[in-house]
């Protein structure tokens, strides 16, 4: 939208332009994604005769997904596409933030075994709820304090209400039994 | 012709039952509520209900999950109607003429254009279910799995071709559905694929997981930059619910032809509702005598999707009930729901369980009755809703989807398998323009 220039090739450089961003950087994604695909299913036996083996498949998948994602990435480095947009990244982080905490506080989490000397006890639904509502919150740009945690409480309670009371569900509900 | 009617009896003496009656209205309520509300669609809600459901007898679960669904079609209309955003990703097109209705002071034509519009075709629909369940039914129960396999190759082609955008783009998410379907062990050899070592992982990545980071998550994450401004309800009050003669004479043969339309995409795999309704509106345009006219408060514009929405919403239960096939995300999770309950969905629920299967038949007739009464007088209930700010909405949904997902199996690894796969989306699609289009084809044994 800013100018003329960026969207016209230039004239007489020698420098290469990709067209379409969007489309190249999501087929080196895809790429990548199967490459993954492709080492950590790399260790299972494969064919022998006409039987598939465990790692026919994903292989297999993988593999075209590759051949189809460096199609894509090529249609991008030819063909003019849409540029990648602004991201903002400050209400996604508190969304994820709240959402992964809450995973790792409802039963608890023990971070020692990938080496980091950290434990979390299990808080229950109660603590987890309330703290993924108010970090999740804190995402929106037009958060007010005292209305925020008014909402939690209430969604906490409401949720307590439905999933344990009205439904029954197993759930600890404090740290403590 | 007997049988079909002592079948369709059966089924509404199942749905007239007190308690079923009371959940496909809950159902109903449920759907029109998320359907109203933009920023939270169909897919994450029935994901988000399954765990509760977990305690419902059977039949009255699977009426509820099915009200939401097409309740959602009734719903969606009335926020692109009167604030001129999509309530649901089906009533996309309807904002084009139905705000444009709404401007010129026949908000209310409009309304009860689209309602009665999803009626007819509810209607049509549900008799479409019902004559086409028993021969289909018959017909798959020969099928053996070199049928089966064939079916789910047709499934995925349909899915390329009715995929909008590029078909290398939709070919590529589908090898990357195929890809996610294979985590998990091997069915024959019980190797771990892909697994990582992680214990969790050797069940595979649940759908409702991934539904729930894709349509839940990753929706509200992209609508967090939606700000109440954007949000220009009608302050007006609406008047005029009634149509006019013209209106119904003018849209009588829009609402015929999304509706056959809409039959007709929801039975195709990787068709919907979504797919129905731009096709109708499409087709709509192409037939009419002044296409012009359409942007500008068309009638037509409004009858033919709204229509083609809901006729799709119902018919695409004729593949889950007589083959056991979903054809779309919703019913992927309609599988789910009957796993859950121990029900395999396929030919045999027809003849196990007729009382599952014709009940939910008539409980959808009964539910787009209710419909067309929650919608048409109590609008007002609904626009009021609109004014609940995203802020506080938005955190109350995450919150609901994280217990969700963790109730189904108690398993805090399943919320983050949603999270990560609605970053990925999130990721993908900000550098992609394609749409997303996950398939998850439960046949794939190898």
């Amino acid at each position: 939208m800013s100018g003329e220039a960026k969207s016209s090739p230039k004239r007489g450089g020698f420098q290469f332009k990709v067209r379409g961003p969007r489309d190249f950087y999501g087929g080196l994604a895809l790429i990548a994604v199967a490459i993954i695909a492709i080492l950590a299913s790399s260790e299972l036996p494969g064919q022998h005769g006409f039987a598939f083996g465990p790692g026919t498949a994903p292989r297999m998948f993988a593999t075209m997904l590759a051949i189809s994602g460096a199609l894509v990435a090529l249609c991008g480095l030819f063909i003019d596409g849409p540029k990648i947009g602004s991201f903002a990244f400050r209400g996604p982080a508190y969304v994820l933030a709240a959402i992964l905490l809450f995973a790792g506080m409802i039963r608890g989490i023990d971070l020692r075994m990938i080496g980091i000397p950290f434990k979390v006890p299990p808080l229950g639904l109660v603590i987890s709820t309330f703290t993924a509502f108010v970090i999740s919150i804190m995402g929106s740009t037009e958060m007010r304090w005292l209305e925020s945690l008014i909402a939690a409480l209430a969604m906490t309670a409401f949720c307590v209400g439905l999933f344990v009371y009205l439904l029954g569900l197993p759930f600890q509900l404090w740290p403590f039994y | 012709m007997t049988e079909l009617l002592a079948n369709l009896a059966l089924g509404f003496s199942v749905a007239a039952h007190p308690y079923n009656f009371g959940f496909c209205l809950l159902g109903a309520l449920v759907g029109t509520l998320v359907g109203v509300l933009p920023g939270i669609g169909t897919v994450a809600t029935v994901a988000m209900l399954l765990p509760i459901t977990f305690g419902l007898p059977p039949v009255g679960a699977l009426i509820m999950l099915a009200g939401i669904y097409y309740g959602a079609q009734y719903g969606g209309s009335t926020t692109s109607i009167l604030v001129n955003i999509p309530g649901e990703a089906t009533s996309v097109v309807t904002c084009l003429d139905g705000h444009q209705m709404a401007r010129q002071g026949r908000a209310g034509a409009a309304l009860s254009i689209a309602a009665i519009g999803s009626f007819f075709a509810g209607c049509v629909a549900t008799v479409l279910v019902a004559a086409l369940g028993a021969p289909l039914t018959s017909l798959a129960l020969l099928f053996g799995p070199a049928e089966y396999f064939a079916l789910m190759v047709l499934g995925l082609i349909f899915a390329v071709v009715l995929a909008k955008g590029s078909v290398l783009k939709a070919i590529a998410m589908i090898l990357l559905g195929l890809l996610l379907s294979m985590v998990g062990s091997d069915l024959e050899t019980g190797a771990g694929r892909m697994t990582f070592d992680i214990a969790e992982l050797s069940d595979g990545i649940g759908f409702a997981n991934v539904a729930m980071g894709v349509f839940g998550f990753a929706e509200i994450i992209r609508n967090l930059e939606m700000s109440q401004a954007s949000r220009d309800i009608l302050q007006s009050k609406i008047k005029g619910l009634m149509p006019t003669r013209q209106d119904l004479i003018d849209s009588s043969g829009a609402i015929a032809r999304g509706t056959v339309l809409g039959s007709l995409l929801g039975i195709l795999p990787g068709g919907g509702a979504v797919v129905a309704s731009f096709a109708a509106y499409t087709f709509e345009k192409r037939v009419s005598k002044n296409p012009e006219r359409f942007g500008r408060g068309e009638i037509r514009g409004v009858a033919a999707p709204e229509a083609a929405n809901n006729a799709a919403a119902q018919t695409s239960f004729i593949p889950l009930l007589t083959l056991g096939i979903p054809p779309n995300a919703v019913m992927a999770l309609m599988v789910g729901a009957m796993t859950i309950h121990g029900i395999v969905p396929g030919p045999q629920v027809m003849t196990k369980q007729p009382e599952l299967f014709w009940g939910m038949i008539a409980s959808m007739w009964l539910g787009n009755l209710m419909l067309v009464i929650i919608n048409l007088p109590l609008v007002g209930v609904w626009v009021t809703l609109l004014r609940v700010p995203y802020r506080l909405l938005y955190p109350s949904i995450i919150v609901f989807c994280c217990i969700g997902i963790y109730s189904i199996n108690n398993s805090p690894t399943d919320v983050v398998i949603a999270a990560s796969s609605a970053w990925s989306v999130i990721g993908w699609s900000s550098t992609t323009s394609s749409r997303r289009r996950w398939c998850w084809p439960s046949c794939s044994g190898r």
